[in-house]
C-alpha cells in the first residue's frame, strides 16, 4: 500500500487550520468581555476589547500569509485546495466578529454613565450575544469535524438571534419622543445591529464547512433572495 | 472503413493542393486547417499484454476532440502502454497483443486491412527524449515524414509544408535562417518543437504525446505547453505525464490510472474535466495521488 507522503506539508496545514479556528476561542473572549461591558457600562472594559482585537487582526494576518506561502509553495489541490480557500474565507470573517465587538464598544462611553433608559433593551442585546458565542463554539466545532449537519443548524440557530435583533428594534420605537432617550435607543440599535453581524458571519462559516466537504459553495440562505 | 477514407482524404488533399495551396505559398495558414478535423478516439473494454503480463486492465473512455486529454497516475499503470495503443504502437513490442476496440471517429483502428503505419500517420507520437534524426538538417526533419509517405512531394510545396509546420510548432522564426543545419543543434526545447513539426507535418488528426517535456527545463516546458495550447484548436491531443501541475495547467479533461499492487495490471480509476479532478475528484484514490498522499 502506499505510504503517506508530504507530512511536514500536511502537519503545517493542521496546524495553520487550528490556528485560524482559535481565532475564534479569541472573538468568543471579546464578545464575552464586550456583552459584559454592555450590561455593566464598563468603559474600561470596552477598552480592554477594543485594544486586544490587535490579537485577532494580528492572527489574521500571520494565518494568512502562511496560507499564501503554502499556496505558493506546495501547490495544494482538491480537499486541500479547499481548506486553505475556505480557512482565507473564515479568517476574513473572524477578523469581521472582532470588528463588530470593538463596535459595540466603541459606542458604550456614548452611553455615558448613567442609568440605562429600558433594562429591557440591554437584556436583549445580551441574550443574542449568549446565543451568538454559542453560534461562534457551534461554528468552530462543525468546521474542525467537517460536519454540515452541524453548520446548516448555524441557519436555525441565527434565527433566534435575528428575532431578539428585531425586538430591539420594537423596544427602541416604543422608547418614545424624548430626545436623549431616543439617542440612547438609537445607540443600543447599533450594538445590537453589531452582534446580529457577528451571527451572519458564522452563518458564513458554516458555509465554508459544506465547502470543504462537498466541493460546492452555496448560501445556505440568500438574504437578497430569502425563501 | 478507415482504408476508403483515408483514399478519400487523399483526394481531398490533392484538390487542396492545388487550389489553396500555391506553390512557394508563405502563408502562415495552418498545415491541417481545409479538409481536416480533430477526431474522436473511443476506447471501449481494452485489455493490454506483454506476453503473459496483463498491463491495462479493462479500460473504456472517450477522448474528444479539440481538447488536450492528460493521462496521469504513477509508475508502471499503464498510462504510456495504453497511450501507445492508441495508433498500434503497442504492437511493435514482441509479445505485446490488445485486446478490446479503439476506434478513430466510429472506425475500429484494430480491424483486418487496417495499416498501421498509415493509423501512425493519422495519430501522430511525440516521446518523452526529443529525438529528431541526428544526421538530418532542421529542413529534412521536418519534410521526412512526406518522403516516407511516399507520395512525390514538388520541392517547392515541401518548403511549405516546413514552414508551415515550424509555424504551427512556435519554432519558424527562431530556425528559418538555418533550415540546413543538423536538427540535433538545437537545443532541448528546440528539438522537441521540431519534433511536433515532423508530427503535424504529415497532417494527422490525433497527436499523442508521451511525457513531451520531462526532459525540458521550465522555460521549454512552457513553451511546449503554450504550443500544446494553440494545437488543440485543430487536433486531438492526449499528453502523458508525471507533473501533475502541467496535467492542471495544460489539459482540459484529465484521466487516473492506478494499479493495486505492483504486478498488477493498471486501470481507468477515474476520468473527467481538469477543474474538478483538481478541486474535487471522486475517488479518494484520485484524491490521494493529485494531493501527492501517495509515498
Amino acid at each position: 500500500m502506499p505510504e503517506i507522503a508530504r507530512a511536514e506539508y500536511l502537519g503545517e496545514l493542521a496546524t495553520l487550520e487550528a490556528s485560524a479556528l482559535g481565532g475564534l476561542d479569541l472573538v468568543n473572549i471579546a464578545l464575552a468581555r464586550t456583552m459584559e461591558a454592555v450590561e455593566n457600562q464598563d468603559v474600561e472594559l470596552a477598552q480592554v476589547v477594543i485594544a486586544d482585537d490587535d490579537r485577532i487582526d494580528g492572527r489574521y494576518l500571520e494565518v494568512h500569509q502562511s496560507l499564501i506561502t503554502l499556496l505558493a509553495t506546495q501547490s495544494p489541490v482538491a480537499t486541500d485546495l479547499r481548506l486553505i480557500s475556505a480557512l482565507l474565507h473564515v479568517l476574513k470573517s473572524i477578523e469581521r466578529m472582532g470588528d463588530q465587538c470593538v463596535n459595540v464598544c466603541k459606542v458604550i462611553p456614548l452611553t455615558g454613565n448613567y442609568a440605562p433608559v429600558d433594562p429591557r433593551m440591554i437584556d436583549l442585546i445580551v441574550q443574542m450575544g449568549g446565543h451568538t458565542r454559542t453560534l461562534i463554539l457551534q461554528a468552530k466545532r462543525a468546521f474542525e469535524e467537517r460536519d454540515v449537519e452541524m453548520a446548516r443548524d448555524l441557519v436555525r440557530r441565527d434565527d433566534a438571534v435575528d428575532e431578539l435583533n428585531r425586538k430591539c428594534f420594537g423596544l427602541a420605537l416604543e422608547i418614545g419622543d424624548d430626545a436623549d432617550k431616543r439617542e440612547w435607543a438609537m445607540t443600543m440599535l447599533l450594538a445590537a445591529r453589531a452582534i446580529e453581524r457577528v451571527g451572519d458571519n458564522a452563518v458564513d462559516i458554516g458555509e465554508q464547512v459544506a465547502f470543504v466537504v462537498t466541493g460546492l459553495f452555496r448560501e445556505f440562505e440568500d438574504a437578497s433572495h430569502p425563501s | 472503413m478507415l482504408g476508403a477514407a483515408t483514399k478519400r482524404k487523399a483526394t481531398e488533399e490533392s484538390r487542396q493542393t492545388m487550389s489553396d495551396r500555391p506553390a512557394g505559398t508563405t502563408s502562415t495558414e495552418p498545415v491541417t486547417k481545409a479538409g481536416r478535423g480533430a477526431k474522436t478516439i473511443e476506447a471501449r473494454d481494452v485489455d493490454l499484454f506483454y506476453g503473459d503480463f496483463h498491463a491495462v486492465q479493462d479500460v473504456t473512455m472517450t477522448i474528444a476532440p479539440n481538447k488536450v486529454t492528460a493521462l496521469i497516475g504513477s509508475s508502471g499503470c499503464g498510462k504510456t502502454t495504453f497511450l501507445r495503443s492508441l495508433n498500434r504502437m503497442h504492437e511493435l513490442t514482441p509479445g505485446a497483443r490488445v485486446e478490446g476496440h479503439v476506434s478513430l471517429d466510429g472506425e475500429d483502428i484494430y480491424s483486418k486491412g487496417v495499416d498501421p503505419v498509415e493509423v501512425r500517420r493519422l495519430i501522430g507520437m511525440v516521446f518523452q527524449q526529443p529525438n529528431p534524426f541526428p544526421t538530418m538538417s532542421i529542413y529534412d526533419n521536418v519534410a521526412a515524414g512526406l518522403n516516407l509517405n511516399s507520395r512525390r512531394v514538388p520541392k517547392s510545396q515541401k518548403d511549405a509544408v516546413v514552414e508551415r509546420s515550424l509555424r504551427g510548432a512556435h519554432l519558424w522564426e527562431e530556425v528559418k535562417d538555418r533550415l540546413d543545419k543538423p536538427g540535433s543543434g538545437l537545443s532541448g526545447g528546440q528539438q522537441q518543437r521540431l519534433c511536433i513539426a515532423r508530427a503535424i507535418a504529415v497532417e494527422p488528426e490525433v497527436l499523442l504525446m508521451d511525457e513531451p517535456c520531462s526532459a525540458l527545463d521550465p522555460l521549454a516546458t512552457l513553451a511546449i505547453e503554450d504550443l500544446i495550447a494553440d494545437l488543440k484548436s485543430r487536433y486531438t491531443i492526449v499528453i502523458v505525464t508525471h507533473n501533475m501541475q502541467q496535467a492542471a495547467r495544460a489539459s482540459d479533461v484529465t484521466a487516473f490510472f492506478n494499479l493495486d499492487a505492483t504486478g498488477k495490471p493498471g486501470h481507468l480509476v477515474e476520468v473527467g474535466p481538469t477543474n474538478q479532478i483538481f478541486t474535487n475528484p471522486t475517488e479518494k484514490q484520485t484524491e490521494d495521488y493529485v494531493s501527492g498522499r501517495f509515498g
